[in-house]
């Protein structure tokens, strides 16, 4: 089995007798001691979520996942149903274990299926996606009140914070993991 | 990138009701360098490196993680009680919702005075800060109601993972024992490295949740700049402060005596050099100023980016920053 000590964002380990998946990664000097990486995992079974820190230099064991390109279908509410980009197999996970990735899927997007065994277990979004703005309340010059930025709901439905400047119909880029804009997509 | 006036104006507004705290306490605000040619010697950090290039010579100079040699340079020269608001630097730390590589740090020093009364002065100021008694930070309530709560190391080991610090002083002492509790220790060099691994992963995430925390008197080992303490010299006069599970601030009862300043500072040099870190000289102004410092005297270092998250109510520290590093490298 592959060990490594680079603890970083998407690697898959072997730890406390499951397979997690490293979501964040922060490397820290807690007060005057040395260096640490501190982890948030997620169970990729049981989709827990829990915070570990690793000594610097610590070495895990890799986990040996698979991820596979695939297609969102569409859900029935409890179910989300997707297609294997390759085999055109399909296969669901539960609502529970898309968890928030749910406000950006539509049907027909491609995402990456994690398989341990040759089970699909989640999906991982690409850090950052496109998508249209259906509806926004026009920016006003000068407006104080408002901050620097206003709402505005895409395609899937899901309702973000943009700048002033975003319109009806433009394309922007998404940060997948915390719903925030990073830019307008050309 | 959304710039968030909102955040801004709450943010000056903080930063206005903090100086004119220290004004009203009548301490003197200080202005330190961003660049110096020593910054402090703590082993573990990574310091950010530039040249000054002048016609013949280059000199390297370091981005300050900590302004505390220049201030406490000031102590010597008799300044009185002083504060400094200014941007800090750390390098290889970045990631998570608490760190920014650039931050802006609030130290004070009050002379006549030991640890225990800067935690008076957290309290106080904290409490003007926020304006109330009680905030809500991520849906959990805190009591901002004075006196917050105070835990000393030796008893949080022993609260929370029935270890006692003191009984085990040394490094096979201390693995032993936690081994026994069923404690990972693994990859564990040091007797500190235990330590930490232990405390971030079993005591952190519980301090500072209904009230903040005084965590205080850390093992001598992690004293830096901190006076040992008079009743066991195991420990040190040094606290940390938190606030819903995220470390706020540390601070110490200042060692004065410049013959122990100095050996510490030959060790951890020797350390950083074990630790392949860069090396940097022994301030011998620093030591000579100690030596003028007439009265006890105690300070203390305040990540303000991280209390502004509390107070605001925010997630991560980057919604405080108008020009986080983590978005502009994303």
């Amino acid at each position: 089995m592959a060990m490594t000590t680079d603890i970083k964002k998407g690697l898959a380990i072997n730890f406390k007798n499951g397979t997690w998946l490293v979501i964040e990664a922060q490397f820290v000097n807690p007060g005057k001691g040395g260096a640490f990486t501190r982890a948030k995992i997620r169970n990729l079974k049981s989709n827990q979520v829990i915070e570990y820190t690793f000594k610097a230099g610590e070495s895990v064991e890799e986990a040996e996942i698979n991820r596979r390109k695939c297609q969102y279908m569409y859900n029935d509410g409890a179910n989300f149903y997707f297609m294997d980009n390759d085999t055109y197999e399909q296969f669901s996970l539960p609502s529970d274990v898309i968890g928030t990735d749910k406000r950006f899927l539509i049907d027909g997007i491609s995402c990456y299926a994690m398989h341990i065994d040759g089970v699909p277990t989640s999906i991982e979004l690409p850090p950052k996606m496109d998508f249209k703005v259906v509806t926004t309340t026009p920016g006003i010059k000068g407006d104080t009140a408002t901050g620097g930025s206003k709402d505005a709901t895409i395609e899937t439905g899901a309702t973000i914070k943009v700048p002033l400047f975003v319109k009806e119909g433009d394309m922007i880029k998404i940060n997948t993991e915390d719903g925030s804009y990073v830019s307008k997509a050309n | 990138m959304i710039y968030d006036k909102q955040t801004a104006i709450e943010r000056s507004k903080l930063t206005k009701s903090l100086r004119s705290f220290f004004e009203k306490e009548k301490f003197l605000e200080v202005e330190t360098p961003i660049m110096v040619r020593i910054p402090g010697m703590e082993p573990h950090l990574n310091v950010f490196e530039t040249t000054l290039i002048t016609p013949n010579k280059k000199t390297k100079l370091f981005l300050n993680h900590s302004p505390e040699l220049q201030m406490k340079k000031l102590l010597g020269a008799n300044f009185g009680n002083i504060f400094t608001l200014t941007k800090t630097f750390r390098n290889g730390e970045i990631g998570g919702n608490f760190h920014n590589p650039e931050f802006t740090m609030l130290e004070w020093y009050r002379i006549k005075a030991d640890y225990k009364n800067l935690m008076k002065d957290c309290e106080n100021l904290i409490k003007t800060l926020a304006g109330k008694s009680q905030i809500t930070y991520q849906n959990h309530k805190i009591d901002l109601k004075a006196p917050w709560e105070k835990l000393s190391c030796e008893e949080l080991f022993q609260k929370y993972c029935k270890i006692s610090l003191d009984q085990n002083r040394t490094f096979k002492q201390l693995k032993k024992t936690a081994e026994k509790n069923n404690f990972d220790t693994k990859f564990c060099k040091d007797w500190d490295d235990i330590f930490f691994k232990i405390f971030l992963n079993h005591i952190e995430p519980h301090l500072g949740k209904q009230k903040p925390t005084f965590v205080y008197d850390y093992p001598s080992t992690q004293a830096a700049l901190a006076k040992k303490s008079s009743k066991n010299p195991f420990f040190a006069e040094r606290f940390e402060l938190y606030i819903g599970g995220v470390e706020i601030a540390n601070a110490f009862s200042e060692l004065t005596d410049s013959k122990e300043q100095k050996t510490r500072l030959i060790e951890e040099q020797k350390l950083r050099k074990k630790l392949k870190k860069t090396i940097f000289d022994i301030d011998g102004e620093f030591l000579a100023s100690l030596e003028s410092i007439q009265q006890n005297c105690a300070g203390i270092a305040l990540g303000v980016d991280r209390l502004f998250m509390i107070l605001m109510d925010k997630k991560n520290i980057d919604e405080t920053l108008l020009f986080p590093l983590n978005k502009i490298l994303n």
